[in-house]
Protein backbone atom coordinates (compact mmCIF):
# COMPACT_ATOMS: atom_id res chain seq x y z
CA UNK A 1 0.00 0.00 0.00
CA UNK A 2 2.97 2.24 0.49
CA UNK A 3 3.94 2.01 -2.87
CA UNK A 4 -0.08 3.00 -3.80
CA UNK A 5 0.95 6.45 -1.89
CA UNK A 6 4.25 7.10 -3.68
CA UNK A 7 3.17 6.38 -7.05
CA UNK A 8 0.08 9.03 -6.14
CA UNK A 9 1.87 11.63 -4.93
CA UNK A 10 5.05 11.71 -7.53
CA UNK A 11 3.17 11.25 -10.05
CA UNK A 12 0.28 13.31 -9.43
CA UNK A 13 3.27 16.31 -8.23
CA UNK A 14 5.34 15.69 -11.69
CA UNK A 15 1.56 15.60 -13.57
CA UNK A 16 0.83 19.43 -12.30
CA UNK A 17 4.37 20.40 -13.08
CA UNK A 18 4.16 19.20 -16.61
CA UNK A 19 -0.09 20.28 -17.48
CA UNK A 20 1.21 23.76 -16.22
CA UNK A 21 4.33 23.82 -18.68
CA UNK A 22 2.14 22.37 -21.77
CA UNK A 23 -0.80 24.68 -21.09
CA UNK A 24 1.69 27.88 -20.44
CA UNK A 25 3.58 27.11 -23.37
CA UNK A 26 0.80 25.81 -25.55
CA UNK A 27 3.31 22.79 -26.33
CA UNK A 28 1.73 20.77 -28.49
CA UNK A 29 3.12 19.03 -30.94
CA UNK A 30 0.19 18.11 -33.02
CA UNK A 31 0.54 21.90 -34.27
CA UNK A 32 3.98 21.79 -33.86
CA UNK A 33 4.18 19.02 -36.96
CA UNK A 34 0.98 19.97 -38.51
CA UNK A 35 1.99 24.00 -39.23
CA UNK A 36 5.19 22.90 -40.64
CA UNK A 37 2.94 22.26 -44.12
CA UNK A 38 0.02 24.05 -42.88
CA UNK A 39 1.15 27.26 -41.50
CA UNK A 40 4.44 27.50 -42.28
CA UNK A 41 5.31 28.20 -38.90
CA UNK A 42 8.12 26.35 -36.93
CA UNK A 43 7.69 27.79 -33.47
CA UNK A 44 6.55 25.22 -31.61
CA UNK A 45 8.50 22.61 -33.43
CA UNK A 46 11.71 24.32 -32.67
CA UNK A 47 10.57 24.07 -29.09
CA UNK A 48 9.95 20.01 -29.94
CA UNK A 49 13.53 20.10 -30.78
CA UNK A 50 15.00 21.67 -28.02
CA UNK A 51 13.15 19.29 -25.15
CA UNK A 52 13.96 16.64 -27.26
CA UNK A 53 17.59 17.76 -27.18
CA UNK A 54 17.55 18.68 -23.37
CA UNK A 55 16.52 15.21 -22.54
CA UNK A 56 19.07 13.18 -24.73
CA UNK A 57 21.54 15.38 -22.00
CA UNK A 58 19.84 14.65 -19.49
CA UNK A 59 19.24 10.78 -19.83
CA UNK A 60 22.89 10.63 -21.29
CA UNK A 61 23.90 12.08 -18.28
CA UNK A 62 21.67 10.06 -15.34
CA UNK A 63 22.20 6.74 -17.70
CA UNK A 64 26.24 7.03 -17.58
CA UNK A 65 26.33 8.20 -13.99
CA UNK A 66 23.91 4.93 -12.79
CA UNK A 67 20.72 7.32 -12.16
CA UNK A 68 18.63 5.77 -14.84
CA UNK A 69 18.61 2.58 -16.45
CA UNK A 70 18.12 3.20 -20.85
CA UNK A 71 15.03 0.79 -21.77
CA UNK A 72 14.47 1.90 -25.32
CA UNK A 73 11.09 1.07 -27.10
CA UNK A 74 11.25 -2.42 -29.00
CA UNK A 75 11.39 -1.93 -33.05
CA UNK A 76 8.70 -4.35 -34.91
CA UNK A 77 8.52 -4.23 -38.40
CA UNK A 78 4.70 -3.39 -38.69
CA UNK A 79 4.04 -2.53 -35.75
CA UNK A 80 6.32 0.53 -35.14
CA UNK A 81 6.12 2.36 -38.76
CA UNK A 82 1.80 2.05 -39.09
CA UNK A 83 1.18 2.18 -35.19
CA UNK A 84 2.92 5.96 -35.74
CA UNK A 85 1.57 6.95 -38.69
CA UNK A 86 -2.07 5.52 -37.71
CA UNK A 87 -1.31 8.07 -34.92
CA UNK A 88 -0.58 10.76 -36.69
CA UNK A 89 -3.97 10.38 -38.85
CA UNK A 90 -6.10 10.23 -35.48
CA UNK A 91 -4.11 13.43 -33.83
CA UNK A 92 -4.89 15.69 -36.69
CA UNK A 93 -9.06 14.57 -36.27
CA UNK A 94 -8.98 14.29 -32.33
CA UNK A 95 -6.95 18.27 -32.78
CA UNK A 96 -4.09 17.47 -30.68
CA UNK A 97 -2.38 14.77 -29.43
CA UNK A 98 -1.83 12.27 -26.61
CA UNK A 99 -0.83 15.07 -24.09
CA UNK A 100 -1.94 17.88 -26.22
CA UNK A 101 -5.01 16.36 -25.47
CA UNK A 102 -5.00 15.47 -21.74
CA UNK A 103 -4.06 18.95 -21.13
CA UNK A 104 -6.53 21.53 -22.88
CA UNK A 105 -9.25 18.84 -20.85
CA UNK A 106 -7.74 21.20 -17.89
CA UNK A 107 -8.66 24.22 -20.27
CA UNK A 108 -12.37 23.09 -20.30
CA UNK A 109 -12.40 22.16 -23.82
CA UNK A 110 -15.23 19.65 -23.70
CA UNK A 111 -14.16 18.54 -27.43
CA UNK A 112 -10.85 17.30 -26.14
CA UNK A 113 -12.71 15.46 -23.49
CA UNK A 114 -14.49 13.26 -25.66
CA UNK A 115 -10.80 12.98 -27.68
CA UNK A 116 -9.31 11.27 -25.01
CA UNK A 117 -12.66 8.70 -23.97
CA UNK A 118 -11.35 7.85 -27.48
CA UNK A 119 -7.94 7.59 -26.89
CA UNK A 120 -8.32 5.80 -23.37
CA UNK A 121 -11.33 3.50 -25.47
CA UNK A 122 -8.77 2.72 -28.61
CA UNK A 123 -6.10 1.96 -26.18
CA UNK A 124 -7.72 -0.27 -24.25
CA UNK A 125 -9.61 -2.01 -27.06
CA UNK A 126 -6.24 -2.28 -28.82
CA UNK A 127 -4.34 -3.16 -25.51
CA UNK A 128 -6.36 -6.20 -24.19
CA UNK A 129 -9.41 -6.32 -25.89
CA UNK A 130 -11.04 -6.82 -29.30
CA UNK A 131 -7.86 -5.83 -31.48
CA UNK A 132 -5.28 -6.92 -29.38
CA UNK A 133 -5.36 -9.77 -31.92
CA UNK A 134 -4.54 -6.83 -34.81
CA UNK A 135 -2.02 -5.65 -32.63
CA UNK A 136 -0.23 -8.80 -31.96
CA UNK A 137 -0.32 -10.18 -35.85
CA UNK A 138 1.93 -6.30 -36.13
CA UNK A 139 3.90 -6.74 -33.79
CA UNK A 140 4.71 -10.12 -34.64
CA UNK A 141 7.73 -9.69 -35.95
CA UNK A 142 10.11 -7.61 -33.06
CA UNK A 143 13.64 -6.72 -33.76
CA UNK A 144 14.23 -5.91 -29.26
CA UNK A 145 15.04 -2.66 -28.16
CA UNK A 146 17.69 -1.87 -31.01
CA UNK A 147 19.44 1.81 -30.95
CA UNK A 148 20.37 4.29 -33.32
CA UNK A 149 23.81 2.67 -32.62
CA UNK A 150 22.96 -1.02 -32.87
CA UNK A 151 22.28 -3.03 -29.81
CA UNK A 152 22.12 -1.39 -25.90
CA UNK A 153 24.81 -1.53 -24.68
CA UNK A 154 26.27 0.51 -21.38
CA UNK A 155 27.98 3.08 -23.98
CA UNK A 156 24.68 3.76 -25.27
CA UNK A 157 23.30 6.50 -22.88
CA UNK A 158 27.37 8.72 -23.78
CA UNK A 159 25.64 8.71 -27.74
CA UNK A 160 23.15 10.41 -26.04
CA UNK A 161 25.20 12.35 -24.39
CA UNK A 162 27.07 13.87 -26.83
CA UNK A 163 24.59 14.19 -29.46
CA UNK A 164 22.72 16.44 -26.63
CA UNK A 165 25.78 18.83 -26.24
CA UNK A 166 26.16 19.02 -29.73
CA UNK A 167 22.74 19.59 -30.48
CA UNK A 168 21.82 21.82 -27.63
CA UNK A 169 24.73 23.92 -28.72
CA UNK A 170 24.08 24.10 -32.17
CA UNK A 171 20.46 25.30 -31.76
CA UNK A 172 20.70 27.91 -28.95
CA UNK A 173 23.84 28.91 -31.08
CA UNK A 174 21.55 29.13 -33.81
CA UNK A 175 18.07 29.87 -32.87
CA UNK A 176 18.22 30.95 -28.86
CA UNK A 177 20.66 33.62 -28.90
CA UNK A 178 19.32 35.00 -31.93
CA UNK A 179 15.71 35.66 -30.26
CA UNK A 180 16.87 36.62 -27.19
CA UNK A 181 19.02 39.52 -28.88
CA UNK A 182 16.09 40.59 -31.02
CA UNK A 183 13.94 40.64 -27.66
CA UNK A 184 16.81 41.72 -25.34
CA UNK A 185 15.07 44.50 -23.65
CA UNK A 186 11.81 42.48 -23.02
CA UNK A 187 14.45 39.71 -21.98
CA UNK A 188 16.45 41.49 -19.18
CA UNK A 189 13.30 42.78 -18.22
CA UNK A 190 12.08 41.37 -14.48
CA UNK A 191 9.79 43.42 -13.78
CA UNK A 192 6.41 42.06 -13.73
CA UNK A 193 7.72 38.93 -13.89
CA UNK A 194 4.08 37.08 -12.09
CA UNK A 195 2.37 38.65 -15.45
CA UNK A 196 4.80 36.99 -17.85
CA UNK A 197 4.39 33.73 -16.10
CA UNK A 198 0.88 33.87 -14.81
CA UNK A 199 -0.82 35.81 -17.79
CA UNK A 200 1.02 35.63 -20.64
CA UNK A 201 2.02 32.60 -23.49
CA UNK A 202 5.09 31.46 -23.06
CA UNK A 203 8.12 32.10 -25.66
CA UNK A 204 8.54 28.68 -27.19
CA UNK A 205 12.47 28.21 -25.95
CA UNK A 206 11.33 28.27 -22.25
CA UNK A 207 8.46 26.01 -22.91
CA UNK A 208 11.39 23.62 -24.58
CA UNK A 209 13.44 23.74 -22.32
CA UNK A 210 11.11 23.45 -19.41
CA UNK A 211 9.12 20.07 -21.56
CA UNK A 212 12.66 18.69 -21.46
CA UNK A 213 13.73 19.61 -17.61
CA UNK A 214 10.35 17.87 -16.18
CA UNK A 215 11.14 14.64 -18.42
CA UNK A 216 14.33 14.52 -17.12
CA UNK A 217 13.12 14.59 -13.55
CA UNK A 218 10.34 12.51 -14.56
CA UNK A 219 12.44 9.42 -15.24
CA UNK A 220 13.96 8.80 -12.05
CA UNK A 221 10.77 9.46 -9.68
CA UNK A 222 8.92 7.54 -12.24
CA UNK A 223 11.37 4.48 -11.98
CA UNK A 224 11.50 4.77 -8.11
CA UNK A 225 7.49 4.16 -8.48
CA UNK A 226 8.27 0.87 -10.32
CA UNK A 227 8.22 2.38 -13.70
CA UNK A 228 11.12 2.12 -15.43
CA UNK A 229 10.62 4.75 -17.96
CA UNK A 230 10.24 8.99 -18.54
CA UNK A 231 7.31 10.56 -19.28
CA UNK A 232 3.98 8.96 -21.22
CA UNK A 233 0.96 9.73 -21.62
CA UNK A 234 -1.43 6.91 -23.43
CA UNK A 235 -0.80 3.76 -21.16
CA UNK A 236 -2.09 6.04 -18.23
CA UNK A 237 -5.26 6.80 -19.76
CA UNK A 238 -5.78 2.92 -20.41
CA UNK A 239 -4.82 2.41 -17.16
CA UNK A 240 -6.75 4.39 -15.67
CA UNK A 241 -9.88 2.85 -17.92
CA UNK A 242 -8.56 -0.27 -16.69
CA UNK A 243 -9.03 0.57 -13.29
CA UNK A 244 -12.31 1.75 -13.13
CA UNK A 245 -13.43 -0.74 -14.99
CA UNK A 246 -11.56 -4.06 -14.04
CA UNK A 247 -11.03 -3.70 -10.40
CA UNK A 248 -11.97 -6.42 -7.96
CA UNK A 249 -11.95 -6.85 -4.32
CA UNK A 250 -9.01 -9.33 -5.18
CA UNK A 251 -6.94 -6.91 -7.09
CA UNK A 252 -7.96 -3.59 -6.19
CA UNK A 253 -5.93 -1.26 -8.13
CA UNK A 254 -5.48 -3.17 -11.31
CA UNK A 255 -4.12 -0.74 -14.07
CA UNK A 256 -2.82 1.58 -12.08
CA UNK A 257 0.54 2.97 -11.74
CA UNK A 258 2.77 5.87 -11.62
CA UNK A 259 2.05 7.26 -15.39
CA UNK A 260 -2.11 7.16 -14.10
CA UNK A 261 -1.37 9.65 -11.91
CA UNK A 262 0.63 11.46 -13.90
CA UNK A 263 -2.01 11.96 -16.74
CA UNK A 264 -4.47 13.14 -14.09
CA UNK A 265 -1.96 15.70 -12.65
CA UNK A 266 -1.42 17.16 -16.28
CA UNK A 267 -5.10 18.02 -16.47
CA UNK A 268 -5.33 19.69 -12.97
CA UNK A 269 -1.56 21.38 -14.15
CA UNK A 270 -3.28 22.61 -16.77
CA UNK A 271 -6.56 23.90 -15.45
CA UNK A 272 -4.67 25.93 -12.92
CA UNK A 273 -2.71 27.34 -15.23
CA UNK A 274 -5.33 27.94 -17.48
CA UNK A 275 -7.49 29.79 -14.31
CA UNK A 276 -4.83 32.16 -13.03
CA UNK A 277 -4.31 33.32 -16.81
CA UNK A 278 -7.90 33.65 -17.31
CA UNK A 279 -7.88 30.76 -19.98
CA UNK A 280 -10.50 28.77 -18.36
CA UNK A 281 -14.09 27.96 -19.85
CA UNK A 282 -16.13 25.11 -20.47
CA UNK A 283 -16.62 25.17 -23.91
CA UNK A 284 -17.39 22.81 -27.35
CA UNK A 285 -16.60 22.98 -30.33
CA UNK A 286 -20.26 24.65 -32.30
CA UNK A 287 -20.01 21.44 -34.92
CA UNK A 288 -21.44 18.26 -33.88
CA UNK A 289 -19.22 16.71 -36.69
CA UNK A 290 -15.61 18.54 -34.79
CA UNK A 291 -17.10 16.20 -31.58
CA UNK A 292 -17.48 13.22 -33.58
CA UNK A 293 -14.65 13.49 -35.66
CA UNK A 294 -12.93 13.77 -32.15
CA UNK A 295 -14.25 11.33 -30.92
CA UNK A 296 -12.96 8.92 -33.77
CA UNK A 297 -9.87 10.76 -33.63
CA UNK A 298 -8.91 9.95 -30.25
CA UNK A 299 -9.67 5.73 -30.64
CA UNK A 300 -7.46 5.71 -33.56
CA UNK A 301 -4.58 7.80 -31.65
CA UNK A 302 -5.90 4.93 -29.10
CA UNK A 303 -5.49 2.00 -31.57
CA UNK A 304 -2.05 3.73 -32.99
CA UNK A 305 -0.25 4.27 -29.90
CA UNK A 306 -0.36 0.99 -28.64
CA UNK A 307 0.33 -0.81 -31.84
CA UNK A 308 3.54 1.60 -32.10
CA UNK A 309 4.31 1.10 -28.00
CA UNK A 310 3.76 4.50 -27.43
CA UNK A 311 2.47 8.30 -28.46
CA UNK A 312 4.04 11.32 -29.15
CA UNK A 313 5.31 11.20 -25.37
CA UNK A 314 6.13 7.72 -25.12
CA UNK A 315 7.74 7.60 -27.98
CA UNK A 316 8.96 10.94 -29.46
CA UNK A 317 9.57 12.98 -26.64
CA UNK A 318 11.00 9.78 -24.35
CA UNK A 319 12.01 6.81 -27.19
CA UNK A 320 13.82 9.24 -29.57
CA UNK A 321 16.22 10.37 -26.56
CA UNK A 322 17.32 7.13 -25.39
CA UNK A 323 17.86 6.59 -29.36
CA UNK A 324 15.31 3.36 -29.67
CA UNK A 325 15.01 3.13 -33.11
CA UNK A 326 11.65 1.76 -32.56
CA UNK A 327 10.62 5.42 -31.23
CA UNK A 328 12.15 7.10 -34.20
CA UNK A 329 10.25 4.73 -36.90
CA UNK A 330 7.40 5.28 -35.26
CA UNK A 331 7.68 9.30 -34.51
CA UNK A 332 8.84 9.23 -38.78
CA UNK A 333 5.28 7.04 -38.97
CA UNK A 334 3.61 10.62 -36.63
CA UNK A 335 4.86 12.96 -39.00
CA UNK A 336 4.00 11.57 -41.73
CA UNK A 337 0.11 10.40 -40.78
CA UNK A 338 -0.12 14.48 -39.66
CA UNK A 339 1.02 15.66 -42.71
CA UNK A 340 -1.34 13.66 -44.98
CA UNK A 341 -4.67 13.93 -42.90
CA UNK A 342 -3.86 17.85 -42.82
CA UNK A 343 -3.12 17.56 -46.47
CA UNK A 344 -6.60 15.66 -46.85
CA UNK A 345 -8.45 17.48 -44.43
CA UNK A 346 -7.28 21.86 -45.11
CA UNK A 347 -5.98 21.23 -48.48
CA UNK A 348 -8.94 22.26 -50.74
CA UNK A 349 -10.56 24.59 -48.54
CA UNK A 350 -7.08 26.56 -49.08
CA UNK A 351 -6.50 27.63 -52.44
CA UNK B 1 -12.99 53.61 -33.22
CA UNK B 2 -11.98 52.00 -36.35
CA UNK B 3 -15.28 50.77 -38.65
CA UNK B 4 -14.87 47.23 -39.17
CA UNK B 5 -15.22 45.84 -42.62
CA UNK B 6 -16.52 42.22 -41.79
CA UNK B 7 -15.85 39.98 -38.55
CA UNK B 8 -14.94 36.41 -38.80
CA UNK B 9 -16.78 34.70 -35.46
CA UNK B 10 -13.93 31.23 -34.34
CA UNK B 11 -15.69 31.24 -31.09
CA UNK B 12 -15.82 27.48 -30.15
CA UNK B 13 -13.62 26.26 -32.60
CA UNK B 14 -10.75 24.13 -32.30
CA UNK B 15 -7.01 23.96 -33.39
CA UNK B 16 -5.98 25.23 -36.29
CA UNK B 17 -9.78 26.26 -37.83
CA UNK B 18 -9.37 29.63 -36.16
CA UNK B 19 -6.09 29.72 -38.31
CA UNK B 20 -6.97 28.51 -41.38
CA UNK B 21 -9.82 30.15 -41.41
CA UNK B 22 -8.78 33.83 -40.73
CA UNK B 23 -5.62 32.96 -43.31
CA UNK B 24 -8.49 32.45 -46.36
CA UNK B 25 -10.92 35.57 -45.19
CA UNK B 26 -7.66 38.00 -45.59
CA UNK B 27 -7.01 36.48 -48.59
CA UNK B 28 -10.43 37.58 -50.06
CA UNK B 29 -10.51 41.04 -48.54
CA UNK B 30 -9.48 44.10 -50.23
CA UNK B 31 -6.26 46.34 -48.91
CA UNK B 32 -7.81 48.93 -46.01
CA UNK B 33 -10.39 46.94 -44.69
CA UNK B 34 -10.52 45.68 -41.38
CA UNK B 35 -11.66 42.59 -40.40
CA UNK B 36 -12.85 41.38 -36.58
CA UNK B 37 -11.70 37.86 -35.75
CA UNK B 38 -13.25 36.54 -32.40
CA UNK B 39 -11.60 33.64 -30.74
CA UNK B 40 -11.36 31.43 -27.79
CA UNK B 41 -8.74 29.41 -28.07
CA UNK B 42 -5.80 30.68 -26.29
CA UNK B 43 -2.77 29.74 -28.83
CA UNK B 44 -4.66 31.21 -32.13
CA UNK B 45 -5.51 34.13 -30.11
CA UNK B 46 -1.92 34.21 -29.80
CA UNK B 47 -0.93 33.49 -33.16
CA UNK B 48 -3.28 34.73 -35.64
CA UNK B 49 -1.58 38.42 -34.86
CA UNK B 50 1.62 37.05 -35.26
CA UNK B 51 1.17 34.86 -38.39
CA UNK B 52 -0.51 38.09 -39.91
CA UNK B 53 2.07 40.61 -38.83
CA UNK B 54 4.36 38.11 -40.97
CA UNK B 55 2.04 38.58 -43.85
CA UNK B 56 2.17 42.14 -43.42
CA UNK B 57 -1.13 43.03 -42.28
CA UNK B 58 -1.44 45.42 -39.69
CA UNK B 59 -2.50 44.31 -36.61
CA UNK B 60 -4.86 47.19 -34.91
CA UNK B 61 -5.27 45.61 -31.21
CA UNK B 62 -5.81 42.68 -29.57
CA UNK B 63 -8.05 42.21 -27.02
CA UNK B 64 -9.33 40.17 -24.54
CA UNK B 65 -13.20 40.70 -23.88
CA UNK B 66 -13.76 37.63 -21.43
CA UNK B 67 -12.49 34.63 -19.94
CA UNK B 68 -10.47 32.78 -22.57
CA UNK B 69 -11.95 35.14 -25.08
CA UNK B 70 -10.32 37.67 -27.72
CA UNK B 71 -11.15 40.15 -30.37
CA UNK B 72 -8.06 41.20 -32.65
CA UNK B 73 -8.44 43.66 -35.37
CA UNK B 74 -6.55 43.60 -38.53
CA UNK B 75 -5.88 46.36 -40.90
CA UNK B 76 -5.79 44.48 -44.33
CA UNK B 77 -2.32 45.38 -46.65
Amino acid sequence: MEMFYIQLISGLLVGILFGFVLQRGRFCMNSAIRDIVLMKDYKLIKSVALALLTCMFGFGFMGLVGMVTFNPKSLTLFGSILGGFVFGLGMVLAAGCASGTTYRVGEGMMGSLVALLGLALGAAATGAGTLSGLKSALQSINYGPVTLFGALTKWTPLFSLILGILGLGATFYFWVLKEIKAEREEFFDFSDMSEKIFKKGWSWYTTGYLVGLINIIAWPLSAAAGRNYPLGITAGWAGNLKFLTTTTTDSPTAGLSWISWLVIGVILGAMIASMIAGEFKLRTPRDGKTILLQLVGGFIMGFGATVAMGCNIGNLLSGIPQLSLGSIVASIGIVLGCWLMAFLLFREKDE
Amino acid sequence: MVEITETLDCMGEVCPYPDVKSKRKVKKMKSGEILEILVDYPLSAERIPETMKNLGHEVVSVEKTDKSAWKIILRIK
